[in-house]
């Protein structure tokens, strides 16, 4: 059976993201702009779902 | 048990058969499945690993956002001690001493570089936190890890890995006894 590899793209997109807002945060908190830390922390959570249901929606395709 | 018993004399039966495999007593078809000839990762295997690696990403950056948290919501300014370094005598023009500000954690430099001119920067290196020393021959703040090299009259890296300044430490002289006062914020 010829399996859909979208779902493989798609989450290593989201790993991509992750490890970019990973570093933002990291390098804003270290420069004192603690806002766009708790931005980038954020972003970073919001990740965890969507990768979720990315591998819900892909898992049986 | 009488049914085992019964399973086993049919697995026995089996390989005494003339070809030894048709037909199979089981009727699962597991029958060709290798166990140690199963692929490791497969494409759902390495999609739930990747879920997991955004769990552990979300998870990594959550004492981050708090530490954050925490400095924001600090009321103005932060505040530091004021504390005695060196007499201004005891450092000649073009040497450095180290010191810890604003706790004992915080290892700083002072670098007097002229007659009435000090700076002094918290010392650990802002690439990987190695001790950054001071060279007098090459009027430059080195760090010798990975061959950084920092202004003396601002912080600012110069060449080398490091890509922010070192925090630049408040200093003001009284009676020819230098004090810190303060670390800098960066400009934003």
């Amino acid at each position: 059976m010829k399996r859909s590899y979208y779902g493989v793209l798609c989450l290593c997109f989201v790993l991509l993201l992750n490890i970019f807002f990973t570093q933002k945060a990291i390098h804003a908190f270290y420069y004192q702009n603690y806002d766009a830390t708790i931005i980038f922390a954020i972003l970073n959570l919001v990740l965890f779902p969507a990768a979720v249901i990315i591998y819900q929606r892909e898992k049986k395709v | 048990m009488e049914h085992d018993h019964h399973k086993d004399k049919t697995n026995e039966n089996k390989t005494i058969n003339k070809n030894n495999t048709v037909p199979f007593a089981e009727d699962n078809f597991t029958h060709n499945i290798k166990q140690l000839q199963e692929r490791k990762l497969d494409r759902r295997g390495f999609m739930k690993t990747l879920v997991g690696a955004a769990g552990v990403f979300a998870v990594s950056t959550l004492p981050w956002g708090a530490l954050a948290m925490r400095e924001l919501s600090r009321d103005g300014e932060k505040q530091y001690a004021e504390k005695e370094i060196v007499k201004l005598d005891d450092v000649k023009v073009g040497e450095a001493v180290q010191f810890t500000y604003p706790s004992e954690h915080h290892t700083a430099l002072l670098i007097r570089t002229g007659e009435q001119d000090v700076v002094a920067y918290q010392n650990a290196c802002t690439h990987l936190l190695c001790p950054v020393f001071w060279d007098k021959g090459k009027e430059k703040l080195v760090c010798p890890c990975h061959h950084g090299f920092f202004d003396v009259t601002t912080g600012q890296p110069t060449a080398g890995p490091p890509q922010r300044p070192l925090p630049q430490i408040t200093l003001t002289v009284k009676q020819g006894t230098v004090y810190a006062t303060g670390v800098k914020r960066y400009e934003t």
